[in-house]
């Protein structure tokens, strides 16, 4: 690491936004999971590293029957896989937390660093983004709050601007006799990225919604397919061709990782199977 | 010369240093207090610094597990945690298993069923078994495998590994009354 | 994860003591290299070559001195040092030209590991990239030479064959019988083509060394991550020009080295340093990117097998053309080539064959030694092809395999004649086709109707022979001496890095000694200064070779001992036994003395001493081996062959293309198990690691032959999460006769022939046949929906080395 930087540990989220604002060259701190790889392989030359563990704002784990869970900034992912109404409520997210990284890297990885840092094959995304999440910012101007699906603008890249910060990530309560999942594959059963992740869910009212990863420059709600399943209606049959349809609303490329044709293939059998399971039917 | 390139590396040389942050924790039990660059890793902290070198840099990227500590009763890979960040926490180290020179019954498991070969993971091993088995005394197989899976071993096949834990959580519930 | 139930015949000798290296490792106690610190000793960087073939235009180094702290700045123009273990063609920084993506193009030694880091950002090289020979079949058309003074390169003469203004480091061949006759004769002629890509070693700690160059004289001190301090040391007096005396070379503990760490590596470098440094110490150790892109790797291989055989399941021929690409430099790949010529049929009676053999150039990753090397390749390539010539004969794969294994009497393929002596390679499968139980292939209605369900099972096995590739006189020593308290000191030059060894070979010297294990002291951290020499600790033949040391130096103190206690007891030294630690008369036992009071020299009640400390000394030397006929690889190059098999039941998910490992049953005939907790570790070791390079590992290049997956976020290795439902180890003993106990090493086998097995275990489940590694889910998957029945390197869309 050849970075020389200023720690700075701000203790209100004012004082966090107009450190960031003023300072060039300032990186936002939480688990350090990613910052720290970019530092150490000195792809990013960090001069301010602002720590914000200390706001009382990202600490938040809480979930409020009627308004739904918010998931502060600093808070780490084995809380989330840990947590008993995350797994009665969200078992996609809960899923999604589970797989991700290594037990040891889920002590210090943020489920809020998984989604700033915007890799194309994050875990948490498609089962936040089934949840329809809303990301709260911080910044110069005051809070804004931004759906999870319009968040991301390219490979690691998001709507945030100088100055801002995600302070939490939220999701409305689902209803009674909501139910989701989340599959991914990936090259072995030891922590790895995902080559394809999915997240599906099917509302109480019937209605599907689906989340992925790792085929396309960011995460993606797939909502466009989510319409023509739920005018079909749910059924095996629709599933089925689903499983299909799905590789005409992705455009995965070949990487190190996966060739893209594994990557359609993949997709096509996680919604299939996830899908299948959550109507009670085997794939 | 259109074939002929600059490789110089992507990031600039930084020209001015920045200023050191005191930094106080508490390591295998004892109070320290040092100066530190911001810029070190909890790891290089502990080795460089408080020469404590049973806790091993395999990858320095938190991808292997040889460097897992406990930090506030967690495993944690300290190659991905700056040194700053430890301000205030409590850590123990390999070098804090062992109590009044006698080996604690997960060493001796390690040893018994020789869940070690070349050691060098060991330690991150000892560490994470640790951290489970405090939080969990009676672990299931998958238990043990979804926490151990984040430490790489390159020679023993992880077998002997999984044998020493099941027996070293058996031994000290029944010796222990954990 | 069976209990374990062996028992051994002896009291020391086969009994599971605790490795003696143990409670230093559980406590943070030990010291590797990676944790050493010298009084005064800086840090180095290096900057590595960003094209796979470069002209080095130019280098400023100017900006980097200047840093503060910056204490040594080296490039290509600095030094003319050639380096290499049987070719001496690699310089130590890459001068003119880069050969591969990780060649050094500067280095620079710091006060601290971040100065040094950002020297090395400072640096401006301008380089003028070249095109640079991809891949074997590129490298045989000669158009472009990786090493264009490949006429002069210095080489092992007689064992290495370069050939002029080629890429071919080296051709290595053997052939006997007549092979035209024999596919003439064959019912059935089969050729097929296999491959596998290159794969890494990870060893946990990465290369490290330390070199302090005293500035005044010649001496050099290395500590080094190493498995070969001896070589080292003739390499470095070679290379420098000057003598073995003056180079010391020390080997704390080692994180693992699987071969890797073999040759010689980062110590030259480090030298340079040093020197240019005013001689204060200098630390170079590679990261984990660097692990993977400059130091070597196992080689990519293709292997081209033509088999005849009867309609009744004789073999009749094999031809066998083995292409090795192994990267800009020879290291040890030319002899990994040179293996596969005597090893390369399997462990199978083939009167008429062929092997060429062929270490190839190329600007990629270079190749080394690694666990089993040129046996995992070649038994890839051989007992797949085994398998698809039972699916053509439609003969069970065991009985065809049973009717062809080598049995006494037979010839392997360099001609030498087997006895009982060698073991028996028809034991081991046998043991394992019963443990897995075999009962034939499924039917294609079978695996129809599992398919069904989304996952089928399968079951297969293959067989694995090896003997140590070394040269013909390869030798070992140890020396023993008892300490004042009756405590045995022994000290061997070979290298502990993790396989137990000096706990086998404290064993062997307390079962001769008749003495508690913990009475012997061995270290695993070697000083050349005083521990007696070893060629390489390498080709599972340290307790071979070093048990049988260990056996002669044994038996020399305790001849010695019986003199003096002779002298002493006023008999004949022929009169005395020992047992217990006491050497005693056979007539009169009460007439006795302890170990204790003849170590140091036994002293009458006077006061007047006899005899001296006791010291012995024994050594070991490969017994009748010979160099290989330069053309037809006949010759005796096989110290000791290990023969084993293993079976292994699978499940595929038809879909996703997981392969699960539900059991892996492994034997060995390794003739006497020496600690039976240690060779369970070396099973369940090789094995997970063979189910690496089977399932998961390989090297990824694009289109500039640069490592696209340098790091364990891509170059992934098994987890605790990958092992197999279980390992079921199987010793076979039947003794050699010339071993240690009958012993024979079995370090690397376990990893030998897992992809085999592994690979036809999947044609069981799919009725695909799989010619390339590994057996990734993208690979089966894909392998699947392209409905083919043979799946070569160009069908599937996903593989390790291909652009």
């Amino acid at each position: 690491m050849i970075s020389r930087f200023t720690y700075f540990k701000p203790h209100n989220l004012n004082e966090a936004v107009q450190y960031l604002e003023k300072k060039e060259k300032s990186f936002v701190l939480a688990g350090g999971t990613d910052l720290m790889i970019l530092l150490r392989r000195n792809l990013i030359n960090a001069e301010h590293i602002v720590d914000i563990k200390a706001l009382p704002e990202t600490t938040a784990f809480e979930f409020i029957e009627g308004a739904g869970l918010t998931i502060g900034a600093s808070v780490v992912v084995n809380t989330v896989v840990d947590s008993e109404v995350v797994k009665a409520k969200y078992p996609a997210l809960n899923e999604a937390a589970a797989s991700l990284a290594s037990y040891q890297l889920r002590n210090r990885a943020t489920v809020v660093g998984n989604i700033c840092n915007a890799s194309p094959g994050a875990d948490l995304p498609p089962a936040l983004l089934v949840y329809d999440a809303v990301v709260n910012i911080a910044g110069p101007q005051g809070m804004r709050q931004v759906p999870l699906h319009e968040f991301f603008t390219g490979v690691k890249r998001t709507v945030l601007q100088r100055g801002e910060l995600v302070v939490s990530v939220q999701m409305p309560e689902p209803g009674e006799g909501d139910k989701s999942i989340y599959l991914r594959q990936a090259r072995l059963r030891g922590h790895d990225l995902a080559t394809v992740g999915v997240a599906s869910r099917i509302k109480p009212d019937g209605k599907v919604a689906i989340g992925i990863c790792a085929v396309a420059p960011t995460p993606k709600r797939l909502f466009a397919l989510e319409d023509m399943i739920n005018e079909r209606g749910l059924s095996q049959e629709t599933i089925e061709w689903a499983a299909e349809e799905i590789r005409e609303h992705i455009r995965p490329i070949t990487d190190v990782r996966s060739s893209a044709q594994y990557r359609l293939q993949m997709a096509s059998v996680l919604l299939k199977r996830g899908l299948l399971a959550l109507i009670g039917k085997e794939a | 010369m259109d074939n002929v390139k600059d490789c110089s590396m992507v990031t600039e040389h930084i020209e001015s240093g920045k200023r050191k942050v005191t930094l106080s924790l508490t390591v295998n039990g004892r109070q320290i207090v040092r100066d530190v660059d911001p810029n070190m890793t909890l790891l290089h902290f502990l080795r460089d610094n408080l020469k404590l070198f049973g806790t091993k840099e395999a990858c320095g990227e938190g991808e292997c597990g040889a460097c897992t500590i406990i930090m506030n009763g967690q495993a944690v890979t300290s190659c991905i945690i700056l040194a700053v960040e430890a301000e205030g926490a409590e850590i123990t180290t390999v070098e804090g298993l062992a109590e009044d020179g006698k080996l604690s019954i997960l060493q001796e498991e390690f040893i018994s069923q020789d869940a070690l070969q070349c050691g060098f993971c060991t330690p991150g091993f000892l560490m994470s078994t640790r951290a489970l088995l405090d939080n969990n005394p009676n672990p299931t197989d998958a238990e043990i495998v979804e926490v151990l899976g984040g430490n790489l071993c390159r020679c023993t096949g992880y077998i002997p590994i999984m044998l020493a834990v099941r027996r070293a959580a058996e031994r000290e519930r029944k010796e222990l009354g954990r | 994860m069976d209990e374990k139930k062996y028992q051994s015949k002896y009291k020391r000798v086969g009994q599971a003591y605790d490795r003696k290296d143990a409670r230093e490792k559980v406590t943070g106690q030990a010291v590797f290299t990676y944790d050493m610190e010298l009084p005064g000793m800086l840090h180095a960087r290096c900057l590595l070559s960003p094209y796979a073939r470069a002209r080095i235009v130019s280098i400023d180094t100017s900006k980097a001195k200047a840093l503060p702290g910056v204490r040594a700045v080296l490039c290509g123009e600095d030094s003319d040092i050639l380096v290499g273990l049987y070719m001496q063609d690699k310089r130590v920084l890459a001068k003119g030209e880069t050969r591969y993506h990780g060649d050094v193009v500067a280095a620079i030694a710091a006060d601290d590991e971040e100065t040094a880091e950002r020297a090395i950002s400072l640096l401006d090289v301008v380089y003028e990239p070249l095109q640079p020979v991809h891949d074997v079949d590129e490298a045989l058309r000669a158009e472009i030479l990786v090493h264009d003074d490949i006429n002069e390169l210095k080489h092992y003469v007689g064992v290495f064959f370069p050939q002029k203004d080629s890429n071919i480091a080296s051709w290595n061949k053997s052939k006997k019988g007549d092979l035209d006759m024999a596919f003439e004769e064959a019912d059935l002629v089969v050729e097929n083509e296999f491959s596998l890509p290159a794969v890494a070693h990870a060893p946990m700690e990465t290369h490290v060394a330390i070199v302090q160059a005293d500035p005044y004289s010649n001496k050099v001190r290395i500590w080094s991550s190493a498995q070969s301090p001896f070589a080292i040391r003739q390499i470095m007096a070679d290379s420098f020009g000057i003598s073995e005396s003056d180079v010391e070379v020390h080997i704390p503990y080692v994180g693992g080295g699987f071969g890797g760490k073999a040759g010689i590596h980062l110590e030259p470098l480090a030298t340079l340093l040093s020197r240019a440094a005013g001689g204060l110490p200098v630390k170079v150790r590679a990261t984990r990117e660097q692990e993977f892109n400059q130091l070597p790797t196992r080689a990519g291989m293709r292997g081209r097998i033509k088999t005849g055989v009867t309609k009744e399941g004789k073999l009749t021929g094999v031809r066998a053309v083995y292409d090795w690409d192994s990267g800009a430099y020879a290291d040890y790949g030319v002899n990994v080539g040179k293996t596969a010529v005597y090893s390369g049929i399997g462990p199978y009676k083939v009167d008429n064959a062929s092997i060429d053999s062929k270490t190839i150039y190329t600007n990629k990753v270079f190749s080394t030694a690694y666990r089993g090397f040129g046996h995992l390749e070649t038994h890839w390539s051989i007992e797949r092809q085994m398998d698809i010539l039972s699916q053509h004969l439609q003969i069970d794969p065991y009985e065809f395999r049973m009717m062809n294994l080598l049995k006494p009497g037979d010839q392997t393929m360099s001609g030498e004649v087997i006895t009982e002596s060698n073991g028996s390679p028809s034991d081991c499968l046998t043991a394992v086709v019963k443990e897995i139980g075999w009962t034939g292939r499924k039917t294609e209605e079978e695996r129809q109707r599992e398919w069904k369900t989304g996952k089928v099972r399968g079951k297969g096995f293959a067989m694995l022979q090896k003997a140590p590739a070394m040269p013909a006189n390869t030798s070992t020593s140890v020396i023993m001496q008892m300490n004042g308290d009756g405590h045995v000191k022994l000290m061997i030059g070979a290298v502990d890095f993790g396989q137990g060894a000096i706990t086998a070979l404290a064993q062997i010297a307390a079962q001769e000694l008749d003495i508690p294990i913990e009475h012997i002291e061995i270290s695993a951290e070697i000083d050349t200064r005083a521990n007696p020499y070893d060629w390489n600790t390498v080709a599972s033949k340290l307790i071979f070779m070093g048990g049988n040391a260990v056996i002669k130096a044994s038996r020399e103190m305790l001849r010695k001992m019986k003199e003096i206690a002779a002298q002493a007891l006023r008999t004949d030294p022929e009169n005395l036994l020992h047992a217990n630690g006491e050497v005693y008369h056979r007539h009169s036992p009460e007439r006795r003395l302890t170990y204790k009071q003849i170590a140091l020299g036994y002293m009458y009640p006077n006061g007047t001493g006899i005899g001296g400390p006791l010291i012995s000394s024994g050594s070991s030397i490969a017994d009748g081996l010979t160099n290989l006929h330069p053309e037809t690889g006949q010759g005796y190059p096989a110290a000791v062959w290990t023969f084993g098999a293993h079976a292994i039941e699978i499940e595929v998910d038809v879909e996703t293309g997981y392969v699960d490992v539900l059991k892996v049953a492994s034997a060995f005939d390794i003739g006497q198990v020496i600690n039976e907790k240690l060779v369970y570790g070396q099973i369940c070791g090789g094995v997970v690691q063979g189910l690496g390079s089977a399932l998961l590992e390989g090297y990824k290049f694009n289109s500039d032959e640069q490592l696209m997956n340098p790091s364990f976020t891509d170059n992934k290795i098994p987890t605790m999460k990958d092992i197999p439902g279980k390992i079921v180890p199987i010793y076979i003993e039947n003794p050699q006769h010339n071993g240690p106990y009958g012993a024979r090493g079995v370090g690397e086998h376990p990893m030998i022939s897992v992809p085999s097995a592994v690979g036809n275990a999947v044609y069981d489940a799919l009725g695909i046949n799989f010619h390339v590694l590994p057996l990734s889910p993208e690979a089966i998957a894909l392998g699947i929906a392209s409905g083919k029945k043979s799946i070569l390197c160009t069908d599937v869309d996903c593989l390790p080395g291909r652009h």
